[in-house]
């Protein structure tokens, strides 16, 4: 399958949340309006102002979410949504510190916890439909496509009007997002996420770090192991001049230091 | 002896009344729900459990592997008396961290997962393998203790024999295996750039983890040992402690200048004087594990008397814990708003399991091979070589 997008055009939100409600239907959780991204309310809309900002996870390209997990629990699927697998989660909740827009949360009420965030309905997409929020808004602002023809879609509704802020938040954010957002009030304004990186993902950070494991790995063990070679030899020498030496009783020696 | 029996069992009502605290709440936590138990939330996913249970707990063990390295590879033959202890010590402390492991995670029967759904690009998955795998690292070098108590010759022979000739890899194994996830433990936060203050992000928070984990690792050991001489009878060569506590001073003030020029390098001089909360922490750590120790211990005197000594190690420790816990709690509550303070059985059951791992401390060394005894006793069929140490 091409890979999709969704794009949420604020200029057009009117804050009926249907999008909320229709999500709730889906997954069986009790519809009603919540202030903010819970485990019962995968998207929410929120108020800024006169502005309605609906949120939920922006499905990054290169997620630190799904680099964190390190069961694999979540992955990014070849055609958008960043999926998760309850059957792999061991319930360390990395997921919740790695992403920066925190958005998985946890169903901290149950004693078998599980970790709920917006999977892009990726099952409902794999089988032709729309996901269960684009197909319930009523004003089209939001719609779901193949990413490129969303992008394009974006950009030219930014540019045939001027009241638009001359941006798609989501095409550098994090590396890039299945999720875009264009706005007539500055994103700034409306809590969007200021990148710590840029346009950098967040996981090239931890794959610095790891990336030296296998040196770090070759190197301090064969340097260690050298010490150890110099230390050993240094005994028998000593060893060896002190006692006018057999080997034998070198070894007996050795063998009582465990 | 007789006059100790009162204060014996008065601390053995105090440890019976923290553990049945300690099952109370593991009650809570197993059986009630996360709500009852802890006072954590979406925006601040990790407590107590994992900022002390997790980071500290493996970070105060370091002194096994300091040890075992100095011992082993560097040939460093005059800390051999202490060498099972601090082992034990860092045994103990992993023992600790994966028993705290079944609170902390919301799936705990799913705990040995790492093991089949691999994710490389995980730094938490290089810490669980690691930590796993150190694990058995330390209980297959702290295993000649229990053998050589078995009463079968034969049995025991070929057992100390066999781990003679794995010994050294192990320690090899050891000590790259501790070292690596000592500073991946740092690189947790790497990722969650934006959400960690910028008093403690660094992208050198790898470095800095394993530079304060080692000296750490050997205050908690000076710790340790000064309580079992106070309260059991074995008896260690002072001037032991007194070399370790200059190695660990050194330590700490190149931690300190390391963590300066860092924070320098990150831009972030700006936020030391900042009139906010995360400021006092700050100073209340660097204090506490830097400033204060560093200064007592460039004295000799300080370093000499075993009771100061003791308490500017626990002042190194505290500060230590202070660090853990700001990086994982602090640094991210400043960020998210999440406002988080551990609640009653978070505590309980933390104090619970430390106080767990101080029983199995302190029986070890009173029934096995760990430390040197104080009556002279004949002569043993292992350990040759831990000559008896002058008190
Ligand atoms: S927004 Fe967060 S949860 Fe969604 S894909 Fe990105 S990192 Fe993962
Ligand atoms: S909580 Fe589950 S999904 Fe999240 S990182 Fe841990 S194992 Fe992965």
């Amino acid at each position: 399958m091409e890979k999709k997008a969704i794009l949420v055009d604020i200029k057009r939100c009117v804050g009926c949340q249907s999008c909320e409600q229709a999500c709730q239907r889906v997954h069986g959780f009790p519809e009603q309006h919540q202030a903010h991204l819970s485990d019962t309310a995968l998207t929410v809309v929120e108020q800024h102002g006169e502005k309605f900002v609906r949120r939920m996870c922006l499905h990054c390209e290169d997620p630190a979410c799904a680099s964190a997990c390190l069961v694999g629990a979540l992955k990014k699927s070849s055609f958008g949504p960043v999926t998760y697998d309850a059957k792999k989660c061991m319930g360390c909740r990395y997921c919740m510190i790695a992403c920066p827009q925190a958005v998985p949360k946890y169903e901290w009420s149950k004693l078998a916890p599980y970790v709920k965030k917006c999977d892009m309905c990726a099952e409902r997409q794999a089988a032709g439909e729309k996901p269960a929020c684009v197909e319930a808004c009523p004003l089209d602002a939001s719609t779901v496509g193949n990413r490129e023809d969303i992008l394009k879609e974006a950009w030219s509704r930014v540019r045939s009007d001027s009241s638009y802020v001359p941006r798609v938040y989501g095409v550098e954010e994090f590396g890039g997002t299945s999720v875009f957002y264009i706005s007539d009030v500055a994103f700034e304004e409306l809590g969007f996420v200021k990148p710590a990186l840029g346009s950098q993902p967040l996981p090239t950070l931890s794959a610095a770090a790891l990336g030296e494991t296998p040196t770090v790995v070759l190197v301090g063990g064969s340097m260690l192991a050298a010490l150890y070679w110099i230390t050993q030899r240094r005994r028998d020498v000593a060893l060896a001049e002190s006692h006018t030496a057999q080997p034998k009783q070198t070894e007996k020696i050795d063998e009582g230091r465990s | 002896m007789a006059a100790k029996l009162p204060k014996l069992t008065l601390w053995r009502a105090i440890t019976a009344i923290i553990f049945m605290v300690g099952a109370y709440a593991a009650y809570l936590r197993f059986f009630i729900g996360w709500q009852a138990s802890t006072n954590l939330t979406d925006a601040q996913p990790w407590g107590l459990w994992v900022g002390f249970g997790t980071l500290c707990g493996v970070g105060l063990s370091a002194g096994g592997f300091g040890l075992a390295g100095a011992v082993y590879l560097l040939g460093m033959e005059r800390y051999r008396p202490i060498l099972r202890a601090s082992i034990l010590l860092s045994f103990l402390g992993y023992s600790t961290v994966c028993t705290g492991m079944l609170y902390e995670l919301g799936l705990p029967w799913r705990i040995w997962h790492p093991l089949i759904y691999w994710n490389g690009h995980s730094v938490l998955f290089d810490v669980s393998m690691c930590v796993m795998a150190y694990t058995s690292v330390l209980a297959l070098e702290f295993s000649p203790s229990l053998i050589e108590k078995l009463p079968w010759k034969a049995a025991r022979d070929f057992y100390l024999h066999w781990h003679h000739k794995v010994l050294i890899a192990l320690v090899l194994a050891g000590v790259l295996l501790s070292s690596m996830h000592q500073s991946f433990l740092g690189g947790l936060f790497l990722i969650a750039k934006g959400k960690v203050y910028p008093l403690w992000y660094s992208p050198y928070l790898t470095t800095m983890f394993y530079l304060s984990a080692i000296p750490a690792g050997i205050a908690m050991l000076i710790v340790a040992l000064y309580l079992c001489v106070r309260s059991l009878n074995v008896r260690i060569e002072y001037s032991i402690l007194e070399e370790l506590s200059r190695v660990m001073g050194i330590m700490l003030g190149v931690y300190g200048i390391f963590r300066a020029i860092d924070l320098w390098r990150n831009h972030a001089l700006q936020y030391l004087f900042t009139r906010r909360i995360e400021t006092a922490y700050f100073w209340l750590e660097i204090m506490l594990l830097v400033i204060i120790p560093v200064a007592l211990l460039s004295q000799s005197k300080i370093r000499n008397t075993p009771r100061a000594l003791y308490w500017t190690c626990a002042t190194v420790v505290m500060g230590f814990m202070a660090n853990r816990l700001n990086v994982s709690i602090t640094a991210i509550d400043a960020t998210t708003g999440a406002n988080y303070s551990p609640k009653w059985p978070e505590l309980a059951l933390t104090l619970a399991v430390v106080t767990a791992a101080a029983v199995a401390f302190r029986l070890a060394v009173i029934h096995l091979d760990i430390l040197p005894k104080n009556e002279p006793k004949s002569a043993r069929w292992i350990m040759n070589s831990a000559e008896p140490a002058e008190a």
